[in-house]
C-alpha cells in the first residue's frame, strides 16, 4: 500500500518537530497504536498496533527504527513486525516532511508498506483503504491535539 | 485440519444469547460455515467454540406479509432459488440465487451468513438494496431493524454488535409493472461487479420508480439516488437513449477500490459498461422485447 | 448429536454408500478427512481446500457439498454418497459408463467430484441441456479435458436415462 497526504498542523515547524518525538502525545494520534515506548532516543522505538477488520483481529508488535532525521524538516522511519496469531507480517516505510506555512506547518506524509501472509493476499483491497483512513485520522487527531 | 473447538447447538434465541454472553469473542456464530470455516482453516480467526444457529427454531422460514417478504437467516441459497413464494414476489432475487458462488456453496451457505459476513465481492447485498432490504438484529436486550444501506459498513464490516445475531432480512417486493435485471461479471470464484436495476413502469408507459444498485467494486454496495431520479418519467425509448449518460453518471459517482480483481480505474470503467448494458436490457424488456445480444450472467425479470 | 456435556466430541450415526456407520469424532473434524482417513474412502480429493474446485464433492442427502469445508457433524443422521458408492460391484453406474465412452477422464483427479455433481444434477433434472450442465458444474474445475467431453457425457447420460424412462 501507498499513501500520500499533506496534513495541515497548527504549529510552526520547530514545535511540530518537537511534538513528533513526544512519544506519549504522538501515540494518541496514531490510529491503532495501543502503546509505544522509546528504546533508544531518536533512534529506536517499540510500538503495539491493533486493528480489526470484520471478524479478524490484528495485533502486531512493531520494531521502529528512525533512518533519517533532519531537524525541523524531515523524518524517515522503518517499521517491521509480525502478528504471531494469524501470521501476518508488516513492513512499512514512513517519511514525514515539514513544510513551513507562516506560523503553521504542512506535514507531508508518505507511507509505503506491505502486509505479507494470507491476510495480505486476502485483504488486499481492504488494506489500502484502511491505510488511507488511518493517515487521514492521524491528521485529524493531530489537528485536534494542536488546536487552541 | 482445523484447530479444536467445542460445538454448541442451542434451540432457542435466549439459549443462544446466553452462550454468546458466556463466550464473547471466543465464540463464532456458525450457520453454513462457508466463510467461517475458511477463515478458521487459514488461521485468520481463532475461536474456542462455534455456536450453531441452525437448530434455533424460527430462523429458517420464508414469510410473506403485506408489502414485505421476510427470509430467515438460516435459509440456504438453494432454498431461495427454489422458493415458489420468492419467485412470485421477488423474482430477481430467486433467480440470482441460482448464480451465487457454486452449487455446493448454494446448498450449504445461508442468507444470514452471507449478509453478516459482508464480503464485498458478493451478490446478495447488492440485490437486497434494490429491494429496500432491512435486517433484523436480535440480542438479549432488544431486537432492532437496520436498513441494509446502514448495515453494511465496509468490507467484512457491519453494524452488528458482538452480542447481536442477524435473524432475518426483510425485502419490499416490487410493484406490478416492474422490470428488473441483475448483471454480474467476473472471472474468479467471487464476482468482480454486480449491477441491479429495476424500473417500475406506470400504465402510461413512464418510469415511476427506479432502483439502481452497484456492488463488488467498492468497499460496500450502494444505491445511486441521483441516477435513479434521472430515470423518473422516462419512456422505455427514452431509457434506451439514456443508457450512456446514465452509465457515465454512475461511473462518476461510484467508489471503487483496487484489489486483486482490478484497479480502481478498471472497476470504474466496468461500472460504466455494465450499467449501460443494464439500462439497455431493462429498457428493451420494458418495451416488450429482449435484447438480441446475450450478456453472460444476466438475469432479467 | 452433539453431547452437551462434552461439546468437543460428537457421536455420529450415518449411512455411507448404503452402509450404516457409527463414529465418535471431534467437533472440528472435516467430512473429507473422516471419509478419507477414518473410512478409507479415498475417492474424494483434497485439492484447493477452499471449496472452489469441487474435487472433494460428495453428496449429503442428495446435495453436493465441498467436504473439505464441511464439518463431519453435519452428516449425522444423513445418507452420504461418495464415488465409491456409484455402481454396484462390477457394474458401473450409467454416468461412469458415459464418462468412459466420451473420453471425459484424463488424469482422473477431478473425476470423482465431476461424477458426484453429475449424479446430483441428474437426480434433479434427468435430461439436462448442455447449458444446464455447464451451469451446474461451474464449480467443478478440470485442468485436463477442457470440459467439452465431460458435458457431452452428462448430456448423453441424461438422454439415455430419458430414453429408458
Amino acid at each position: 500500500m501507498n499513501v500520500r497526504r499533506a496534513l495541515p498542523v497548527a504549529l510552526p515547524p520547530a514545535a511540530l518537530w518537537k511534538l513528533l518525538w513526544d512519544v506519549p502525545r504522538i501515540v494518541g494520534c496514531v490510529p491503532g497504536c495501543v502503546e509505544a515506548r522509546e528504546i533508544e532516543p531518536h533512534r529506536r522505538y517499540a510500538a503495539q498496533m491493533s486493528q480489526k477488520v470484520g471478524p479478524i483481529s490484528l495485533s502486531v508488535p512493531l520494531d521502529v527504527t528512525v533512518t533519517e532525521a533532519e531537524p525541523d524538516r524531515r523524518l524517515a522511519l522503518q517499521a517491521r513486525g509480525r502478528d504471531p496469531v494469524i501470521g501476518a507480517e508488516i513492513a512499512m516505510q514512513v517519511t514525514l516532511g515539514i513544510e513551513a506555512q507562516g506560523e503553521t506547518s504542512l506535514l507531508h506524509v508518505e507511507a509505503e508498506g506491505r502486509v505479507l501472509g494470507k491476510l495480505g493476499a486476502l485483504g488486499h483491497g481492504v488494506i489500502q483503504r484502511k491505510a488511507e483512513e488511518a493517515v487521514d485520522e492521524f491528521g485529524a487527531r493531530l489537528q485536534r491535539a494542536t488546536a487552541g | 485440519m482445523l484447530r479444536p473447538f467445542a460445538l454448541y447447538r442451542p434451540t432457542t434465541l435466549p439459549e443462544l444469547g446466553e452462550l454468546l454472553a458466556e463466550h464473547g469473542n471466543d465464540a463464532a456464530i456458525y450457520a453454513g460455515g462457508t466463510e467461517l470455516l475458511l477463515l478458521l482453516k487459514e488461521g485468520l480467526l481463532r475461536v474456542r467454540c462455534l455456536i450453531d444457529i441452525k437448530r434455533v427454531s424460527g430462523l429458517d422460514a420464508i414469510l410473506s406479509e403485506q408489502g414485505a417478504v421476510t427470509i430467515g437467516a438460516t435459509v440456504r441459497h438453494r432454498t431461495v432459488e427454489r422458493s415458489p413464494l420468492l419467485h412470485e414476489r421477488c423474482p430477481l432475487l430467486a433467480r440470482v440465487a441460482a448464480h451465487v458462488a457454486n452449487v455446493r456453496v448454494r446448498h450449504v451457505g445461508t442468507i444470514g451468513g452471507n449478509l453478516a459476513f459482508a464480503d464485498p465481492h458478493s451478490d446478495l447485498a447488492t440485490i437486497g438494496l434494490a429491494f429496500d432490504g432491512a435486517v433484523s438484529l436480535w440480542s438479549r436486550a432488544r431486537e432492532r431493524q437496520v436498513p441494509l444501506a446502514d448495515f453494511v459498513l465496509g468490507p467484512y464490516e457491519t453494524s452488528r454488535r458482538d452480542d447481536e445475531i442477524l435473524t432475518s432480512v426483510r425485502l419490499r417486493p416490487w410493484l406490478q409493472g416492474t422490470v428488473g435485471a441483475y448483471l454480474k461479471f467476473g472471472v474468479y470464484e467471487r464476482p468482480t461487479l454486480g449491477v441491479a436495476l429495476a424500473v417500475t413502469m406506470s400504465p402510461a408507459g413512464q418510469v415511476s420508480e427506479a432502483r439502481l444498485a452497484v456492488g463488488c467494486v467498492g468497499p460496500r454496495p450502494r444505491r445511486f439516488d441521483d441516477v435513479e431520479q434521472q430515470m423518473i418519467g422516462a419512456t422505455a425509448a427514452d431509457l434506451a437513449d439514456a443508457a450512456k449518460p446514465l452509465a457515465d453518471a454512475t461511473a462518476e459517482a461510484v467508489d471503487t477500490v483496487a484489489d486483486l480483481h482490478g484497479s480502481a480505474d478498471y472497476k470504474r470503467e466496468m461500472t460504466r459498461v455494465f450499467v449501460r448494458r443494464a439500462v439497455a436490457t431493462v429498457a428493451a424488456r420494458a418495451a416488450g422485447r429482449d435484447l438480441h445480444e446475450r450478456y453472460p450472467h444476466t438475469i432479467v425479470v | 448429536m452433539s453431547d452437551t456435556r462434552t461439546p468437543s466430541s460428537c457421536s455420529l450415526a450415518l449411512t455411507v454408500n448404503g452402509r450404516a456407520v457409527a463414529l465418535e469424532v471431534p467437533a472440528h473434524s472435516l467430512l473429507l478427512d473422516v471419509l478419507r482417513e477414518r473410512l478409507g474412502l479415498k475417492g474424494a480429493k483434497r485439492s484447493c481446500d477452499m471449496q472452489v474446485c469441487g474435487a472433494c464433492t460428495v453428496l449429503v442427502d442428495g446435495a453436493p457439498v465441498s467436504s473439505c469445508t464441511y464439518l463431519a457433524v453435519e452428516a449425522d443422521g444423513a445418507r452420504v454418497l461418495t464415488v465409491e458408492g456409484l455402481g454396484d460391484g462390477d457394474t458401473l453406474d450409467p454416468i461412469q459408463e458415459a464418462f468412459i465412452e466420451h473420453g471425459a477422464v484424463q488424469c482422473g483427479f477431478c473425476t470423482s467430484g465431476m461424477l458426484m455433481s453429475a449424479r446430483a444434477l441428474l437426480a434433479e433434472d434427468p435430461a439436462p441441456t448442455r447449458e444446464r450442465v455447464a451451469h451446474y458444474l461451474r464449480g467443478n474445475l478440470c485442468r485436463c479435458t477442457g470440459y467439452g467431453k465431460v458435458i457431452d457425457a452428462i448430456v448423453a447420460c441424461g438422454r439415455r436415462q430419458e430414453a429408458r424412462a
